[in-house]
């Protein structure tokens, strides 16, 4: 896989298969760098606890809301935009095959 | 526009629409286990055990449990004091579900005891209340918290019903007259909890307190909690909801409409004391707090009828749909209590769907959670035992 690879993915026409895989794959790619960088911890904003005593409340409570947004992103929108993309896939082969 | 990209547009939108349609009905069967992951009938369930286990080391750990009390007690202090409460009454339910392992619960129930107790002695009732009740004087004086004396008792109480402690029989005799007394003080049996501030939760925990005292000592307290709950009915229903308010003045007049995160504790409580009133709580809270939404159920703090204001109790409230944290917290005491299996199954699927567990060396925590909301989670998961002693007492 070489840079040429991404740079065709990354002009996939907007909602299209592609495009849909693309998001997808950016969505995860950010997801787990959150994830890895520990930013989980800091959700405990929701029960209104700041996750480091050292950290400012605005600090921890903007890293908790960052994860939470990935998270939801990864958990509702990337099995949604996959699945887009599998359905306009087999749409689009079936009216190429007529 | 050319007809292609229309035709792309169209193609692209419908198909998104459809996905959707597909997976969010179907996210929860993901989160979806059965209730007995939760909550077992006899035994301690694995998740209970798991959350027991965090805790367990957070009172063996002593630098581990500065951290986490730090990081509580800078939101409210007042946390800091109910986690303790929960844990040790989590820790009665599970002796008494798990005798073989009694000893090792009743060494962590007198080190939480004993810190809290001594803690209260050393920096007086305001060490675990919030700043405001500094803010003016209580009315009856010298001034008492409802708050810490009901839970202290019940944590009292908890302890020696799981194995009998002669050092704490004067220890809860004098909390439960104290609690006795300023209950007796005015005309209605009310006290305060911060100054004239009395709430519905600490009257249930006080109530179900005496309840279990009554029983290891032979004591008999019975008509105060009647009173408790004739006075109940007649000045703290909301008018809409017929929920009981969540606090109230020392004359009976309401602060505050019914609130997610105090009445499914105080129907718990109130089992104790009339089974049908707290069963008849319950199945109100279910209705007017209680949502299910694509197969996740959530509770809301306020029922549609009463618009309060977002508070350190409710957590933050997720707009729209109304999401509590503390009040969703809370709502598996309500589902335990009542056997709502339904209710508890579609519960602990948000729990684990959106309140991110973290599992390390079989301890588990919520990171969107914090001690006291962990502890309230795992009282839920083994409630039943403890009351069930009170319970059999009154049918003989």
């Amino acid at each position: 896989m070489n840079l040429s690879f991404f740079r065709r993915f990354g002009r996939a026409k907007f909602l299209t298969p592609k495009d849909f895989l693309l998001r997808a794959a950016v969505i995860t790619a950010f997801f787990l760098i959150a994830h890895l960088a520990g930013l989980r911890e800091y959700t405990s904003f929701l029960s209104g606890t700041v996750a480091s005593p050292d950290m400012g409340w605005q600090q921890a409570a903007f890293f908790g809301l960052v994860y939470l947004i990935l998270y939801f992103a990864f958990v509702l929108l990337v099995p949604i935009l996959l699945l887009a993309a599998l359905v306009q896939g087999a749409i689009k082969s079936l009216l190429d095959r007529r | 526009m050319k007809a292609d990209s229309i035709h792309r547009y169209l193609l692209g939108t419908a198909s998104l629409l459809l996905a959707a349609g597909v997976w969010l009905p179907c996210v929860h069967l993901f989160s979806r286990k059965s209730p007995d992951s939760f909550r077992c009938k006899e035994s301690i369930a694995p998740k209970a055990r798991e959350l027991a286990a965090r805790h367990l080391e957070l009172w063996t750990d002593p630098a581990l449990r500065r951290q986490e009390l730090e990081k509580m007690r800078a939101s409210n202090a007042e946390w800091d004091f109910m986690g303790r409460s929960f844990l040790v009454w989590s820790l009665a339910n599970m002796g008494l579900r798990e005798p073989a392992s009694k000893q090792a619960y009743v060494r962590v129930m007198d080190q939480i005891i004993d810190e809290t107790i001594k803690l209260e002695q050393e920096h007086g009732i305001y060490f675990f209340l919030m700043p405001y009740a500094k803010a003016r004087s209580y009315d009856v004086q010298p001034a008492r918290s409802l708050f810490l004396d009901g839970e202290i008792a019940l944590m009292l109480a908890a302890r020696r019903t799981l194995e009998e402690k002669p050092g704490y029989k004067t220890l809860l005799t004098q909390r439960v007259n104290l609690m006795v007394e300023r209950l007796k003080h005015g005309t209605l049996p009310i006290a305060e909890s911060y100054p004239d501030e009395c709430w519905t939760f600490d009257h249930a925990v006080a109530l179900a307190a005496i309840k279990l005292a009554d029983r290891l000592d032979g004591t008999d307290h019975e008509a105060l909690p009647r009173d408790w709950i004739s006075m109940a009915k007649q000045k703290l229903l909301h008018r809409e909801s017929g929920l009981l308010v969540s606090s109230f003045t020392l004359r009976g007049d309401p602060l505050d409409g019914p609130e997610g995160s105090t009445i499914w504790m105080a129907a718990h409580c109130l089992q104790l004391i009339d089974e049908d009133f707290a069963r008849d709580q319950y199945q109100r809270a279910r209705k007017e707090l209680g949502r299910t939404v694509c197969g996740f159920s959530y509770a809301r703090e306020w029922p549609k009828s009463w618009n309060g204001p977002m508070d350190i109790d409710s957590g933050p409230i997720v707009p729209v749909l109304q999401i509590s944290a503390g009040a969703s917290g809370m709502a598996f005491t309500g589902a335990c209590a009542f056997g709502d299996d339904a209710f508890l199954s579609s519960l602990a699927a948000t729990l684990d769907f959106s309140a991110f567990p973290s599992r390390r060396d079989g301890r588990l925590k919520y990171c969107a959670s914090n001690q006291v909301g962990d502890a309230a989670l795992l009282y839920a998961a083994v409630l039943g035992p403890l009351w069930e002693t009170v319970k059999r007492e009154s049918k003989r």
